[in-house]
């Protein structure tokens, strides 16, 4: 008890001042080119920051005396090296990082929960840096994504590990954060990926498995996590324009209009920033005419971020807003029901009983956080947040509207009472409410207070946690959840053994007041709510392991993930006699989801050539409560490939991506809607030529035009081809 | 890597099928349309029974498929076809559609009327046997329908509720 008071006393004492110093310098490649967005930290201790623009960092606080300072960046070799430091003095380190395409990439933005030593956590995680969205020139986060080993969007919704299946969009089993704040919407918990804009974006990183225990609700199969722009010091603005074209229907019979659809947009950014304060402004506009019949999309939005540091204090305010008006074509023709040319189906063109079908959606957020970091043992953030958003689905038959609202608060501190431990104690509260003639007007109250640890031994980590959950429903009684987690790494890169790493974790998700309160028609039946819906469960476990490079050229990284779910809810076709039919989504499946994660990097000719390899296994069972028959998920394929190469020659690079997902198994309300489906198999080419402030690149996606739908009665994108141009200044 | 998927996406996707497509498990041919087509027509649709229906409660929850597809009734000859399994089919009838929600209930028979249905070759007044055979296709299989004689389930079934 002793100990432990004088540890807190110590941990919460003020550094003095005349000990701590400052570290400053920068971060460049072999040639002398700045690297952005390196991590530099100061090992054990809660300092740490990123590199801007120019390759340039700068850390307070940092105690005096002999210092170990660790830098890393994706794609070079992390390094560690010593300095001296007088305290009330500043020192400047400056890096020059080798390429090394196989190194481990650093590990930042989760450990905003997880603790960790600047080292990979227990749990699985997989990026999409910078780099890999300039390389993909991709226009939508939802692109950027579709490539990650063990990931699968399906039609807007997110799939980790099989995680979500399809569910129109009324929830979802993957938590996204926005630079740490929960972005998911208040009313049906789904993620408007539209809400912000690729150039804004400077990384993702996605944590696969339960996620429960730290993040909460949501992050049942996965957490994405979102890392904006940081504002660098100095005038900057980007400008980046684009323009396509979609692929016409490969088969003559399907051509639905004389000339091919267009696409574009344009985007522009201005930034200026000092060692003090600094704020971006952004705005962008966007219009598809769309692959399919009544398929036009117009959208446009605003951001803006600021920064303030003064001392030990950093706050960060940000902000979006965006507007959508986009035609929905709610499933494609059948026969009868258009031209359809003597054809059972026509994927390009809609039913003419759903012509006219469009969305208004408005939707935006603002966030502040601040971080004070006491010393170089203790840190606290707090943060709020607003995320709201409006839409009005305007059909043939009925308007419906929803206007949804999500606030929340949270603190959190970060505490290294001993170089070789960790610990990350935090409190949060959400209020979400909503009004909609679908949903109704309700409301929703979560609060969690949650606690992580992690003690090094040697080259062994061992993390634990827990979290809980309290959830109410409009005012009424309390739901609680708890959510533990323990996990282990063992580090065996010395001894050229690679990394080992297991855990297992509780995950849950609260229904979202869409799934409980959804009054509406679907398919020609009524949509009942149900109020008494309760939250899913789920253990999962994984082991994993990261291989050290094998034939100096290539690195595997594989893991066993198991879950076993509980209360999952799902739509059911309800028979209530004498003579209705109706369709509500109930807790009526136990589920287990297992499977198998592997990818391999390859870089056959260093500094020129990058394949990549990504395959996901999934078995997955779900059994009706009272039912002995088994059968799979909906809407989860057994197998998932990834292929990726690229191929650097001076300023130009060229690749490829090849994505593979087997015909899922099964779909949920079979027999009520056209059960076509068939495997994906998508190869996009592009090629990127970069000389000063200006940048070129060209992507062919789906360059076969292979034709494919991933939920019933949907086509999937057709061969569209755009031309990007950056310019930076 | 282009070559894997060049091979692979060749093969298989999407694609047109038309009536009686080769690649159909089920029955296909036409339907040509007699009489003056009623103002409320919503729908007509082709629908089938493994067995002949003996109540209400068959006529809805025997019928295959569940929710059948419609055919065009503008002209005055339709094809149409229908994914079915492998049988014998004892009854394949155009069911005539006026507006009204359906609840796959015996209340359903409200808004639906029997609108001309295969009959056996051999004999008119009854219904033709139709067989899908397995992983092919039953064709010509073809019938009148007649908006002039539209009639009510209880003309063939017993039915509690109309």
């Amino acid at each position: 008890m002793h100990r432990a008071i004088a540890t807190l006393l110590l941990v919460f004492a003020p550094f003095p001042a005349a000990a701590q110093g400052v570290v400053r310098g920068t971060v460049r490649d072999k040639d002398g080119a700045p690297i952005s967005g390196a991590s530099i930290a100061i090992p054990g201790t809660t300092l740490s920051t990123r590199t801007d623009l120019q390759g340039l960092f700068r850390i307070v606080l940092v105690p005096a005396g002999l210092v170990r300072v660790h830098a890393a960046a994706l794609a070079y070799g992390p390094i560690d090296t010593a300095v001296a430091l007088t305290g009330g003095d500043s020192t400047t380190v400056d890096f020059t990082l080798s390429a090394a395409p196989l190194a481990l990439p650093p590990v930042d933005v989760v450990s905003d929960r997880v603790p960790h030593f600047g080292d990979r956590p227990a749990t699985s995680v997989a990026q999409v840096t910078e780099r890999d969205l300039d390389r993909r020139a991709v226009n939508t986060v939802e692109e950027a994504i579709d490539h990650v080993a063990g990931l699968q969007m399906v039609n807007g919704q997110t799939n980790v590990r099989g995680s979500t299946g399809y569910v129109q969009g009324l929830n979802s089993r993957v938590l996204m954060t926005v630079d740490g704040v929960p972005m998911n919407q208040g009313d049906r918990g789904g993620i408007n990926w539209d809400l912000l804009a690729v150039d804004e974006i400077e990384s993702l990183e996605i944590l696969k498995g339960a996620g429960s225990s730290v993040y909460g609700s949501a992050a049942f199969g996965g957490v994405i996590n979102v890392t904006t722009r940081d504002v660098p010091a100095g005038l900057h603005t980007r400008l980046r324009v684009n323009g396509g074209v979609y692929g016409d229907p490969p088969h003559p019979i399907w051509r639905f209009r004389d000339n091919p659809g267009l696409l574009g947009g344009a985007d522009f950014s201005a930034s200026y920033g000092n060692d003090v304060a600094g704020g971006r402004i952004s705005v962008g506009d966007r219009h598809s005419d769309g692959y399919r019949q009544q398929d036009q999309d117009d959208h446009l939005h605003f951001a803006g971020r600021a920064r303030w540091e003064h001392a030990n204090t950093r706050v960060d305010v940000s902000g979006a807003w965006a507007v959508d008006h986009y035609d929905v074509p709610l499933s494609w023709c059948s026969r009868g029901k258009c031209d359809d040319k003597g054809q059972i189906f026509q994927p390009f063109m809609v039913d003419t009983t759903e012509r006219g079908a469009r969305t208004d959606s408005r939707k935006g957020y603002l966030a502040a956080r601040v971080r004070t970091t006491v010393s170089p043992q203790f840190a606290w953030t707090a943060r709020a947040s607003w995320l709201r958003t409006h839409f009005a689905d305007v059909r043939r038959s009925a308007t419906e509207f929803g206007v949804g609202d999500r606030f929340g608060a949270a603190g959190q501190i970060e505490a290294h009472p001993e170089s070789t431990r960790t610990v990350i104690v935090g409190a949060e509260a959400t209020y979400s409410d909503v009004t909609s003639d679908i949903f109704g007007t309700h409301s929703q109250s979560e609060f969690a207070a949650y606690g992580q640890s992690e003690q090094r031994m040697g080259a062994v980590r061992v993390s634990g946690g827990a979290r809980l959950d309290f959830l109410a429903v409009d005012g009424g009684s309390l739901t609680a959840v708890v959510s533990p987690r323990i996990g282990a790494t063992l580090n065996g890169e010395e001894e050229g053994g690679g990394t080992w790493r297991a855990s297992i974790g509780r995950g849950f998700r609260s229904p979202t007041m869409a799934e409980r309160f959804v009054h509406t028609t679907a398919l020609g039946f009524d949509v009942v709510p149900n109020p008494t819906l309760r939250p899913e469960t789920a253990w999962s476990f994984e082991i994993g392991h990261t291989s050290a490079p094998l034939l100096r050229f290539m690195r595997l990284d594989a893991a066993l993930f198991w879950t076993e779910a509980r209360d999952l809810i799902e739509p059911q076709v309800l028979r209530i006699p004498p003579d209705t039919v109706k369709i509500q989504l109930q807790n009526v499946v136990r589920a287990r989801i297992a499977g198998l994660d592997a990818s391999v990097i390859a870089a056959p000719i260093p500094d020129r050539l990058i394949a990549t390899l990504g395959y996901t296994y999934l078995d997955t069972r779900r059994r009706l409560a009272g039912d002995s028959t088994e059968g799979p998920l909906a809407f989860r394929p057994r197998h998932l490939l990834t292929l990726g190469a690229d191929y650097r020659m001076g300023d130009l690079g060229v690749g490829a991506d090849f994505r593979f997902a087997s015909r899922p198994e099964r779909i949920e309300l079979e027999g009520f809607v056209d059960p076509r489906r068939v495997p994906v198999k998508v190869l996009d080419l592009r090629a990127a030529w970069k000389n000063g402030p200006v940048e070129l690149r060209v992507l062919a996606a789906n360059v076969l035009n292979y034709m494919y739908n991933l939920v019933p009665e949907t086509l999937a994108p057709v061969r569209t081809v755009t031309l990007t141009v950056v310019w930076s200044h | 890597m282009v070559a894997a998927g060049v091979g692979t996406a060749c093969d298989g996707g999407l694609q047109p099928e038309p009536i009686c497509a080769r690649t159909l498990v089920g029955l296909c041919g036409t339907v040509r349309f007699r009489g003056a087509v009623p103002a409320n027509t919503e729908n007509v649709f082709i629908a089938t029974y493994l067995t002949f229906p003996q109540t209400c409660t068959d006529l809805i929850n025997n019928r295959r498929p569940i929710i059948p597809g419609s055919v065009p009734f503008t002209d005055s000859i339709a094809a149409y076809s229908v994914a079915l399994s492998p049988g014998a089919y004892h009854w394949v009838l155009a069911v005539w559609k006026k507006p009204g929600t359906l609840t796959l209930t015996p209340a359903d028979t409200q808004y639906l009327r029997v609108a001309g249905y295969y009959r056996s070759p051999t004999d008119a007044t009854k219904p033709g046997i139709v067989t899908v055979p397995g992983g092919a296709a039953a064709g010509d299989i073809d019938f009148v329908v007649n908006f002039d004689s539209l009639r009510p389930a209880t003309d063939f079934v017993t039915c509690t509720a109309q």
